[in-house]
């Protein structure tokens, strides 16, 4: 009955163009007139056709171990920065980090790990045989044996931590005991000046007692290590991606499975997606990796039998426009095919 | 892909990804940047163009993004606070003492200083730690908690806060959900085990936020001599101050824990068990309106009572303007012109004869007739407005609206039961209050939030209006939550603008 936060679209003027959609013009629109002619000598790309399959990736060699993806409530969680740095690099998949950064918790312009995956992401990672969905074991509480075993950990624990103070006192002292010894010749002449000025007689006894005593570290100063992820994975099991179930509902929902065929086929094409729920749309479709490009679409799905009243499109229309960027209507078109429509405001023209 | 669940294959062996400093890098690491680099370097490229410098910035983003993402967290013992998940409870209790962030966050239970499980770990609510990261300060909401627009007016809430401060030594805030929690976990223990953690929030009573009513019959139950039998415990000089209030003692977020034995008077707490208090019933369905003289060792010096008959008061009691329905206004109508007697007319009774009465009622027709013309008001189609409505435009565009502006609150208070879901979550606070923020005495907040996924319905009128309510005059944000991204969106009012200088 509702409408969803989704649900959105709007056209005004449109070129109709498909499937070689234009993507606006690099200098910007310029007033409301300004139309995109295909046939410009500057023209950018247009939306490529031939897939594109995975990168290799220089680096890293064939890997023995699957990427693991961690879900929970439908979110996918990767928790690895090797593993976020594989999805990105030889798959072409963004996400969306969502932890604080270790260098700086405290603030939110850049964000650190878990890396969370789109849905369809995650599913198509799966689909590659690239990665596996995990999920944690039920945990219960410690019973009567674990309880001892738990305090064997924190003892163990306290125990590594105090080898670490011991070690870092000792680096610590030494570190200072070559610096003392760099500056020694210094430190004696400052002292013979000073003794001087007092008029006391010079004694080198004294001196280098300071060398000799030993050095404590505090122990608020000594550093520690803060995890922030698990070591330890603990016990997980493997999550099938294609049944639904509480942690991963997605599987079989109409929805999702419109949403992940358009994603994979753009995918396909070589192209970056990331969610465009800030856009008013599905996905935001980028020619090359986020960090060095803006987007040029904004895709949005459209199921085959929902309505699109024309509202809806000339709002969708008017915010790709006000963005810079071209509104792309994907939904399945005749013969089992994806149609991809792109519209744009041309004016008059 | 094989795998099957519950065991451990070689394939679900995690990579290598974290691993353990040595003392020596743990030592190094003191020496760390700590600068947050931009995200792109310089302006982004417009489309790939398989340049080197293109491939070449690219290389060096994602580098660094790699490198900032791997770093461990590394911090100097001293500045951390210790402190243990308890989780049966749900909360993480601290070991040692905490240092700024308790200034904004924390609360204190049985003498500890705890911390919520979001406030603790920044990370498990996507909404509460964006937030918390540009600044503000966030904290549960608390429904009751709420002092009602009415309440405030009184200035009610901060009478009852300030009363509690004479008698405490030292001022420990208590988490109200934690206590709401509580109460509903041990049903409506009367007799309060442990010690009572609620004091003087008369304001705090039953759990409907319907508080305003128990605020004051509180009040005045402590000076009500009609209060029948109760604990006479002893009463402290500060009047005001309760002992543990029996049913669901949700109280307001600015409360005073006090832990037993720390009252400076050294008194045992007076405890009202109002189970067994019996108010008498003056409704209409009860005969008792008679009130005794009270004894007089409940009173105060110097106030006498005496006996009370509240009969009369009774039959003043809900006399209201009866707001009658377009039904019943016509109905009155109709039953007026012929239910009621001419004779009870005076001017009538003053006609002697039959000439004088007729000569009457033409006088009255043609008062009538000036201000309602025949032809135009005995037609099927009658005008619009009448001629003393014509003063300006707008008087005239207000009189033949249609639409009538309405307010986001109408209604909204019957509207409180089945909350189709819908609940506020957070109380967001500005950063820049930060200096003046105290846990205990929050004050008004600068949003209330309603966090939910992207992928919802839009909340229907009726939930926005049941918000709205709960949240009194605050704006109500929805933070919406699609994969990482969060979204504020919230409902604006607004006057459709009218034309008045056409």
């Amino acid at each position: 009955m509702g409408h969803c936060w989704r649900e959105r679209g709007g056209l005004f003027g449109a070129t109709f163009s498909s499937p070689n959609p234009c993507p606006p013009t690099s200098n910007g629109m310029k007033g409301r007139g300004q139309s995109c002619p295909p046939s410009q000598s500057h023209s950018p790309p247009l939306l490529k056709t031939k897939p594109m399959g995975i990168e290799k990736s220089s680096t890293a060699s064939c890997r023995s171990a699957m990427i693991q993806i961690h879900v929970l409530e439908g979110a996918a969680l990767v928790w690895s920065a090797e593993d976020a740095r594989e999805i990105r690099e030889r798959f072409r998949l963004v996400g969306t980090l969502v932890g604080a950064l270790t260098r700086k918790p405290r603030q939110n312009a850049r964000l650190g790990l878990p890396l969370q995956l789109l849905p369809e992401e995650a599913r198509l990672l799966a689909e590659l045989g690239a990665a596996v969905l995990v999920r944690r074991t039920e945990t219960q509480p410690p019973a009567e044996g674990e309880e001892l075993t738990q305090a064997s950990l924190v003892e163990a624990y306290q125990r590594e931590l105090e080898e670490s103070y011991q070690e870092q006192q000792r680096l610590a002292g030494a570190e200072r005991g070559a610096l003392l010894a760099q500056l020694a010749e210094r430190i004696a002449q400052g002292r013979a000046r000073r003794r001087e000025q007092r008029g006391e007689m010079p004694d080198t006894v004294e001196d280098s007692g300071l060398l000799d005593s030993p050095f404590v570290l505090p122990r608020g100063s000594m550093m520690v290590q803060l995890p922030t992820a698990r070591w330890r994975p603990g016990r997980v099991e493997q999550v099938d991606w294609t049944s639904p179930s509480a942690d991963w509902p997605h599987a079989g929902r109409p929805a999702h499975e419109a949403r992940y065929r358009v994603f994979r086929e753009l995918w396909g094409r070589g192209y970056y997606l990331s969610g465009g729920s800030k856009f008013g749309g599905d996905f935001l479709v980028y020619p090359g990796d986020p960090l060095r490009f803006h987007a040029h679409y904004i895709a949005l799905c459209c199921p085959p039998e929902a309505p699109l009243p024309l509202h809806a499109l000339v709002a969708a229309t008017r915010l790709g426009t006000s963005v810079k960027k071209t509104l792309l209507l994907c939904s399945p078109g005749a013969g089992g095919a994806l149609a991809f429509t792109s519209l744009q405001w041309s004016g008059l023209q | 892909m094989a795998g099957r669940s519950g065991r451990m294959e070689p394939e679900l062996e995690p990579r290598a990804g974290r691993r353990l400093f040595s003392p020596a890098e743990l030592r190094a690491a003191r020496t760390r940047d700590r600068k947050v680099p931009q995200h792109s370097h310089g302006q982004k490229d417009f489309i790939p163009d398989s340049s080197e410098e293109q491939a070449e910035r690219l290389h060096r983003c994602r580098e660094e993004h790699w490198q900032l993402l791997a770093e461990e967290r590394v911090e100097r013992l001293g500045s951390l606070v210790t402190a243990e998940w308890k989780p049966l409870e749900g909360i993480v209790e601290l070991k040692s003492p905490a240092g700024k962030f308790w200034h904004t966050m924390g609360f204190t239970e049985h003498g500890k200083q705890c911390l919520l499980p979001e406030e603790a770990l920044y990370l498990l609510e996507c909404v509460f730690s964006h937030l918390k990261r540009l600044g503000y300060i966030v904290l549960r909401f608390c429904p009751s908690a709420v002092p009602s627009q009415y309440e405030r007016q009184l200035n009610l809430d901060s009478y009852c806060k300030s009363s509690g401060k004479r008698h405490h030594k030292r001022k420990r805030s208590s988490s109200p959900w934690l206590q709401g929690k509580k109460a509903k976990a041990s049903g409506n223990p009367p007799e309060s085990e442990g010690t009572p953690e609620k004091a003087s929030d008369s304001c705090g009573g039953p759990s409907h936020p319907a508080s305003e009513g128990s605020c004051l019959s509180e009040k005045s139950k402590e000076s009500d001599p009609a209060s029948g039998e109760g604990e006479s415990a002893q009463v402290p000089t500060d009047a005001v101050q309760l002992g543990k209030l029996p049913s669901c003692p949700q109280s307001q977020a600015g409360d005073y824990g006090k832990a037993a034995g720390d009252s400076c008077s050294g008194t045992h707490l007076p405890r009202w068990d109002f189970t067994r208090i019996a108010f008498p019933n003056m409704a209409s369905d009860c005969p008792h309106t008679f009130l005794p003289q009270p004894d007089e060792r409940l009173l105060p010096e110097n106030v006498a009572g005496r006996e009370a008959d509240a009969t009369r008061w009774r039959k003043l009691v809900n006399q209201k303007r009866e707001k009658l329905s377009r039904k019943e206004r016509e109905q009155r109508e109709r039953e007026s012109r012929y239910k009621s007697s001419v004779n009870a007319d005076r001017e009538v009774r003053r006609c002697s004869n039959w000439q004088e009465y007729k000569e009457l009622l033409k006088q009255r027709s043609q008062r009538r007739a000036g201000r309602r013309p025949s032809h135009l008001w005995d037609q099927p189609v009658t005008p619009l407005v009448k001629p003393y409505q014509v003063a300006s435009a707008a008087a005239v565009l207000q009189q033949i609206s249609v639409l009538q502006p309405s307010h986001i609150l109408d209604g909204a208070s019957r509207l409180q039961e089945d909350m189709e879901g819908m609940k506020i979550d957070f109380s967001v606070y500005q950063a820049d209050a930060v200096a003046n923020f105290k846990k205990n005495n929050p004050g008004k907040p600068y949003a209330r939030m309603c966090v939910r996924r992207f992928d919802e319905q839009i909340p229907s009128l009726r939930a926005v209006k049941q918000l709205t309510y709960q949240s009194e005059d605050v704006p109500v944000v929805f933070a919406l939550v699609d994969n990482g991204d969060i979204a504020f969106y919230s409902f604006k009012e607004f006057k459709l603008p009218v034309d008045v200088y056409h």
